[in-house]
């Protein structure tokens, strides 16, 4: 027998596919209940923890960086309220632009061009914001160790020594903030961001 | 709330082709069954977007497919192929030659790229090139090579699993 073509199979193909239709109203309106389990969806629900835990660090940093009788704390505490603030801001963007994009009904190309550049931008400006913490906490780490005497009354002490032992820690920590950052995105993000892409190139003219 | 039993109503009536999507796209009963729940909360965010300038089945099958083919399993992945879960065991039959050339295709359809069986999908359902184009996202000439080379790869597939037929 010579094989025959899709198009002499349509109608019995479209009918397998629909196998199984036969749901009822309460079993639709039951779905609308529950948690959407795509990544979009996801990222949505990190960015809610995300932009809480901001609002939290902001309200907490802000009130020590007010009320500390210490110098080295207020300005410590006050200058990652401002950052926190940044970041909060920046959270709050990516997350009405996840809401929009939930919200609409985009051509598959689009949408498929959209969430990549969503996922993309967000990994890329979390890792710049933690990479550009480690510096800024290093900095602080130092001043108060060595400048505010009142907390740290043995600063100045076998000063060769401690500087020794904070330069290794500092340079220790940062590649592994470095290393972890990058192997903690990419285990959340490069796997699916690489699928998207096989489809969109599947889609060049 | 009104637009809820308007969305519920709508997609009962439509709920087909949630299926045919669910189908096409997940080897397992209960990958089909996520799927679906996905679909349906992907269609009632969606659901203000909706203009009733556009058939309702046509929104339907943009966000069908655009949940389908952006949807993650966190599980290991089976290999990306028809099951025969949902098919009549073969041995219980009269053998019917145009009921084997169906399987045999819709198992080629099976091991399609996610891109390929969005556009199988939509040529099933006798859209034209220009409203798949519009759906996908690509120019009604990209469509008609990319059906031609889909048409090729599926007769070729279906003579190479099956030489009998």
């Amino acid at each position: 027998m010579v094989t025959m073509e899709l198009d002499e199979l349509k109608y019995q193909l479209k009918n397998k596919l629909a196998d199984h239709a036969g749901r009822s109203d309460a079993d639709i309106a039951a779905l609308l209940t529950k948690k959407t389990s795509s990544v979009i969806g996801k990222l949505k629900r990190s960015l809610w923890i995300e932009i809480i835990c901001s609002i939290l660090v902001i309200i907490v940093f802000g009130y020590i960086g007010i009320t500390s009788n210490y110098q080295s704390y207020r300005i410590y505490f006050s200058v990652f309220t401002v950052l926190s603030f940044g970041f909060l801001l920046l959270l709050i963007y990516l997350f009405k632009r996840i809401v929009r994009l939930s919200s609409t009904s985009l051509p598959v190309k689009n949408n498929l061009q959209t969430i990549v550049t969503v996922i993309e931008e967000f990994t890329k400006r979390y890792f710049q914001f933690t990479m550009a913490l480690i510096p800024v906490c290093f900095a602080f780490i130092l001043i108060l160790l060595y400048y505010d005497k009142q907390v740290v009354p043995s600063a100045g002490v076998h000063l060769a020594r401690k500087s020794l032992f904070v330069g290794v820690y500092i340079i220790l920590l940062s590649v592994f903030a470095y290393k972890f950052t990058r192997w903690y995105l990419k285990k959340l993000y490069a796997n699916y961001v690489a699928q998207l892409k096989e489809c969109i190139s599947d889609l060049a003219e | 709330m009104a637009s809820e039993k308007e969305f519920i109503s709508l997609l009962n009536q439509h709920q087909k082709i949630v299926y045919k999507v669910c189908n096409l796209y997940m080897d397992s009963y209960a990958d089909r069954e996520d799927l679906f729940q996905e679909i349906t909360l992907q269609a009632w965010k969606a659901y203000g977007s909706f203009r009733g300038d556009a058939k309702f089945s046509t929104w339907l099958y943009r966000v069908a497919l655009n949940t389908a083919i952006t949807f993650f399993r966190k599980e290991k992945r089976k290999p990306d192929i028809y099951s025969t879960d949902c098919v009549p065991d073969q041995t219980e039959e009269l053998y019917d030659p145009v009921e084997e050339q169906v399987r045999a295709m819709y198992a080629a359809i099976g091991n399609l790229s996610k891109i390929d069986k969005a556009i199988v999908m939509l040529y099933l359902e006798d859209y034209s090139y220009i409203e798949i184009g519009e759906t996908i996202g690509i120019t009604p000439n990209n469509v008609a090579v990319k059906m031609n080379r889909i048409k090729t790869k599926l007769k070729e597939e279906t003579q190479r699993n099956n030489p009998n037929l």
